[in-house]
């Protein structure tokens, strides 16, 4: 019964992700003993959560079936959006963030519509809109990054404030990330609506015959990710204090890639929370230590690309052999 | 005997396809009602309109007696309609349980809406006892994924599905697909047993042996038409097949007469 216990443990993607992210720690700190020092955890730690809000969404997305690559440009439109409104509309930033959020709500909304009601495949409807959100950042700053808020703000102490444990500085970032992946988790896995989503992913008519509103928990689901990397992009601003926008390049690739090698199909019907908090990990890790250990900077993405597919295969074979046709 | 639910000039178009074409047809009470005819005919798209996958483009639908509005499988479910399509039934990477209860899960806190918590206890408790129901000689556990299951086995859970709600109307497409001999009589002892039980029955079906089997009535289509309604014990299994073919039950009928004489 044990072992039984132990190899469907083991079947499971997340268990090997971890697994694997746990042989990375062990062979950066041994290449490299800076790897587990204060300030380099720190480090890890400051950047982490903002990607990791991002996939927390993009999780539950995938597992519908569906994926976003307009949130790397909303990641820069939040933000800019609101410090323009703070800026150059005298708007106070209350105000300025509930407009700007408003504003990202409605390219969420329009994503899904498109998707579901007019039936153009998520890829080239969220291709589109990073081109325009994109655009549109760029537009309205004349391509320049705005200083952020810098004053003291209870909204900025809650966003991005941070407090030293032993040495090691942590954000508040994390704690939001931290209490936005319960809820991500308790969603999928013990929400009726997360029944709902493994279910429309899975076999999307199976699910409309049993009367679950695809459409409508599809739509909601562009929304939550929009809303995900507009408030990561917001706690990054405000962080590095500038609204760049041209901040969160290429994060669409980055998180997808997150989500996936955790161990969540790009295809639906299988996600993973724990699995995304790994790859997540894993890969801020594999970054952060590639350079620790020397890798020449133009041969990184070499590293990157390689250590992802790795996982990907690993994924695949394991897969298969707990299914049959 | 009454009936459960009548249909009165059912149209359906895909585009410039007529699907269906004034479909008239009344489902009995405790009756197995046989749908027949050649791929392509139509039904499919008629069990698909009654179960609100697809809205009806003109005609009535009354279930016990009342006009029905059947916009949504919500609404189908809600009158007591179970569906079980020809192509589609379970989302393979959720557990047997989980299937079972797809939407319509019990949960601990409705008030949630739709974050309410599913009750998992209860849900695995009802999934044991229901597979039990319907007899599936393997020891199944309701957790296992339906991803890890044979075609016969899927079948069963889909089948018990529709049985757990009680609903007055159970509908079939094919239920016996690309299964093996055991299998195929496990699901028509399960239509009797239906029938026993007091519910109505639609049966799709090209087997025809199936139909002389269980069957009370057969209904053949073709060209999104009615073009015969026989009770099973005035017909037999070469006119039934005549009549799918392509004959006219009333030539047919005439060529029974002339050869009484
Ligand atoms: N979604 C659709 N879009 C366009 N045409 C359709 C659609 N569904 C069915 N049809 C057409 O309607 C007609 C009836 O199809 P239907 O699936 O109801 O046949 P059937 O009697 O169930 O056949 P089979 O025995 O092969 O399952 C066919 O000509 C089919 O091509
Ligand atoms: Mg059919």
């Amino acid at each position: 019964m044990a072992s039984a216990t132990m190899s469907s443990a083991l079947k499971k993607p997340e268990t090997t992700s971890f697994i694997i992210l746990v042989l990375v720690v062990i062979g950066f700190t041994l290449a490299n003993d800076r790897f587990l020092s204060p300030l380099n955890i720190s480090n890890l730690l400051a950047f982490m959560p903002e990607l990791g809000i991002i996939a927390l969404g993009m999780t539950l997305l995938l597992t519908a079936g569906e994926f976003d690559l307009s949130v790397g440009a909303v990641f820069a439109f939040t933000p800019v959006s609101t410090m323009l409104l703070v800026q150059n509309g005298g708007v106070g930033l209350e105000l300025a963030l509930i407009i700007a959020f408003a504003a990202t709500f409605c390219i969420g909304a329009l994503n899904g519509i498109l998707v579901t009601k007019i039936g153009i495949s998520s890829f080239l409807v969220t291709l589109s809109m990073l081109l325009i959100v994109r655009g549109a950042s760029l537009f309205l700053t004349q391509g320049f990054p705005l200083k952020s808020w810098d004053e003291e703000s209870w909204i900025r102490t809650i966003l991005a404030g941070s407090f030293y444990v032993g040495g090691i500085r942590i954000y508040a970032s994390l704690i939001w990330f931290g209490l936005l992946s319960l809820f991500a988790l308790y969603v999928l896995n013990v929400a009726k609506v997360g029944n709902w989503i493994t279910a429309i992913g899975s076999n999307r008519n199976a699910a409309v015959a049993r009367g679950v509103p695809a459409d409508k928990v599809k739509i909601w689901l562009f929304i939550a990710t929009s809303m995900l990397a507009g408030l990561a992009g917001v706690i990054s601003s405000l962080r590095i204090s500038s609204a760049s926008p041209v901040a969160g390049s290429q994060y669409e690739l980055e998180v997808i890639a997150m989500v996936v090698v955790g161990g969540t199909a790009l295809t639906g019907g299988r996600g993973t929370i724990i699995g995304t908090i790994i790859g997540v990990l894993m890969l801020r890790i594999i970054r952060n230590g590639i350079v620790l250990v020397g890798v020449p900077g133009l041969a990184f993405n070499i590293f990157v690309g390689v250590i992802i597919l790795a996982m990907l295969v690993l994924h695949a074979k394991l897969h298969k052999s707990s299914e049959r046709k | 005997m009454g009936h459960v639910m009548k249909l009165e000039g059912i149209e359906k178009n895909f585009g410039s396809i007529k699907a269906l074409q004034g479909v008239d047809l009344e489902v009995r009470e405790g009756e197995v009602l046989a749908l027949l005819g050649d791929n392509g005919a139509g039904k499919s798209t008629l069990i698909k309109t009654i179960s609100g996958i697809y809205p009806i483009d003109g005609g009535q639908i009354t279930v016990d007696g009342k006009a029905a509005q059947i916009n949504s499988p919500k609404d189908a479910m809600n009158l007591g309609i179970e569906t079980i399509h020809q192509d589609t039934s379970l989302a393979p990477d959720l557990s047997i349980a989980r299937n079972l209860f797809l939407g319509r899960e019990p949960v601990t806190i409705p008030a949630l809406g739709v974050f309410a918590p599913l009750d998992l206890t209860r849900l695995k408790e009802e999934a044991a006892k229901l597979l039990k129901r319907v007899g599936i000689s393997k020891n199944l556990d309701a957790d296992a994924p339906v991803a890890s299951l044979s075609g016969g086995e899927r079948q069963s859970i889909a089948i018990s599905r529709a049985m757990q709600f009680f609903a007055k109307l159970i509908i079939l497409d094919e239920p016996t697909n690309n299964l093996g001999v055991e299998e195929t009589n496990g699901v028509l002892k399960f239509i009797r047993e239906v029938r026993e039980a007091g519910h109505s029955v639609i049966y799709i079906t090209h087997n025809i042996h199936h139909v002389m089997n269980v069957a009370d009535r057969a209904v053949v289509m073709r060209q999104g038409r009615i073009v015969a309604d026989l009770m099973i014990k005035d017909t037999d299994l070469l006119s039934l097949e005549a009549i799918i073919m392509g004959a006219e039950p009333e030539e047919l009928a005439a060529e029974m007469r002339g050869k009484a004489h």
